[in-house]
């Protein structure tokens, strides 16, 4: 197997050998393991095409080896990745949500995710009403903290209600760090508001 | 009864080293995650994959890896009797429990804790060795849904029978009440992950002799054999599929 081979029109099936694990460095859709011989290799453990990539970091010299396929497998939430929610309960102590959206990857079955009071913001947290935080049906972007279940905290500026809308139907525009207006009715509501990225 | 005429030929006209023929089609379910049909002779298996998504009942969640979860039932009209029991009878339920463990030891499980993949394996047609043609194509379809592997897990059955190895057997073979074996292999590792012996009904037993220790080595590495020849084929399919792919995309 060639070190620095640039043919990425490769194909490989699960359990193909990619090279020496020496030589080349894990990257997606691979796996590194240790054969009868007790040499460690990297395999492919995707189908799809093999392409060889620059070195991740300095240190590291070694080709990046990845496997595409053409169907991913679905996404699944981890610890510190952003996911777009919808919140479907609210009580005084939690309100639990459905992620849709990991990162940029849209879900195609729900995962569901549980805020807890004193995650929603930095300061003040036993003071969270959390009915003037979120209410059923807003939309959220929130950060998982942990897994077992599925937590999510609202520590960054840029996290929390992204869209919401009240009786009319209309998406509501934020005014505040705390509230949103719908811009049909006038009505102001109370929200746990997002940054507004420009 | 004679299973091998003295020519050498079996039931089906087949020689004893011989497979029945292979057929595979990928991307049948366009719901499921992944999905694949595959043959064997008359054996028809359909296989659907959804996965990884949510632990259904939390209570079965595991920290650190995927939940695997496998249901293998028969089609009513799968065999030539109306079948009485689709799922859950005491076969079926063990044949649910060998293709969960089979899979389990090749799907990379730590890429996805706390979730679900559920594997749904259903015989249309049955004519032995349904077994193997579950797990061949829930490999298929594994492949199919994009969940990283260690490696293609394929399956084969052979058996003993007038004296000689049989490759691959058939209904009427497999019922003949000789020994026989279904081995799970992972071809390029070359590691046996599933090894099943039949045991053969009591009355039989009384009958034939046990297997002597170094036949069931060479029924069991007949068996090998064959599953290395199903992991050929079934990986000319994955990369016709992804040529396929390909060329849809326009690239």
């Amino acid at each position: 197997m060639n070190a620095v081979d640039h043919d990425t029109c490769k194909v490989v099936t699960p359990g193909d050998v990619l090279g020496k694990a020496s030589e080349i460095s894990p990257g997606k859709g691979t796996y590194v393991a240790t054969d009868a011989a007790g040499v460690k290799l990297v395999y492919a453990a995707l189908t799809g095409s093999l392409s060889l990539n620059s070195p991740s970091s300095p240190s590291d010299k070694r080709l990046v080896a990845e496997v595409t396929g053409h169907k991913a497998h679905g996404a699944v939430p981890e610890r510190d990745c952003i996911v777009l929610c919808r919140v479907k309960k609210v009580t005084p102590m939690m309100a639990s949500a459905d992620i849709m959206c990991v990162g940029e990857k849209a879900l195609k079955e729900k995962f569901t995710g549980i805020i807890r009071q004193h995650d929603v913001r930095a300061t003040e947290v036993d003071k969270v009403y959390m009915y003037a935080s979120f209410r059923a049906g807003d939309i959220v972007k929130a950060e998982v903290v942990s897994f077992i279940p599925i937590l999510l905290d609202f520590l960054h500026p840029l996290l929390a209600i992204t869209i919401c809308s009240f009786g009319s139907g209309e998406k509501m525009v934020p005014i505040s760090w705390t509230e949103m207006q719908c811009p049909v009715t006038g009505q102001i509501e109370q929200r746990k508001v997002a940054k507004v990225e420009n | 009864m004679e299973f091998v005429s003295p020519e050498g030929l079996r039931l089906d006209g087949r020689r004893p080293l011989e497979m029945r023929q292979l057929r595979a089609e990928i991307g049948s379910i366009s719901k499921a995650d992944g999905s694949a049909v595959f043959e064997m002779g008359n054996t028809k298996v359909i296989a659907a994959v959804y996965g990884p998504r949510e632990v259904e009942n939390k209570s079965q969640q595991i920290s650190d890896k995927a939940l695997v979860r496998c249901e293998y039932t028969m089609a009513n009209f799968s065999t030539g009797d109306r079948v009485r029991k689709p799922k859950g009878d005491r076969r079926s339920t063990e044949i649910s429990m060998v293709i969960r463990q089979t899979m389990e030891s090749c799907i990379l499980l730590e890429k996805f804790p706390q979730s679900q993949i559920d594997i749904f394996v259903q015989v249309l047609q049955a004519d032995g060795g349904t077994r193997s043609a579950c797990i061949n194509a829930a490999t298929l379809a594994l492949a199919d849904a994009g969940i990283p592997m260690r490696d293609l897990v394929t399956s084969c059955s052979a058996g003993y029978l007038n004296s000689t190895p049989l490759l691959d057997l058939n209904y009427v073979e497999d019922s003949a009440g000789g020994p026989d074996v279904t081995v799970g292999l992972l071809p390029k590792m070359d590691k046996v992950t599933l090894l099943q012996p039949d045991v053969a009904l009591p009355e039989i037993m009384q009958m034939d002799s046990k297997l002597p220790i170094d036949i069931f080595e060479n029924v069991m590495q007949l068996a090998i054999e064959g599953c290395k020849a199903v992991a050929i084929y079934i990986r000319e399919i994955l990369l016709e599929n992804t040529k396929q792919l390909e060329y849809r995309r326009g690239k």
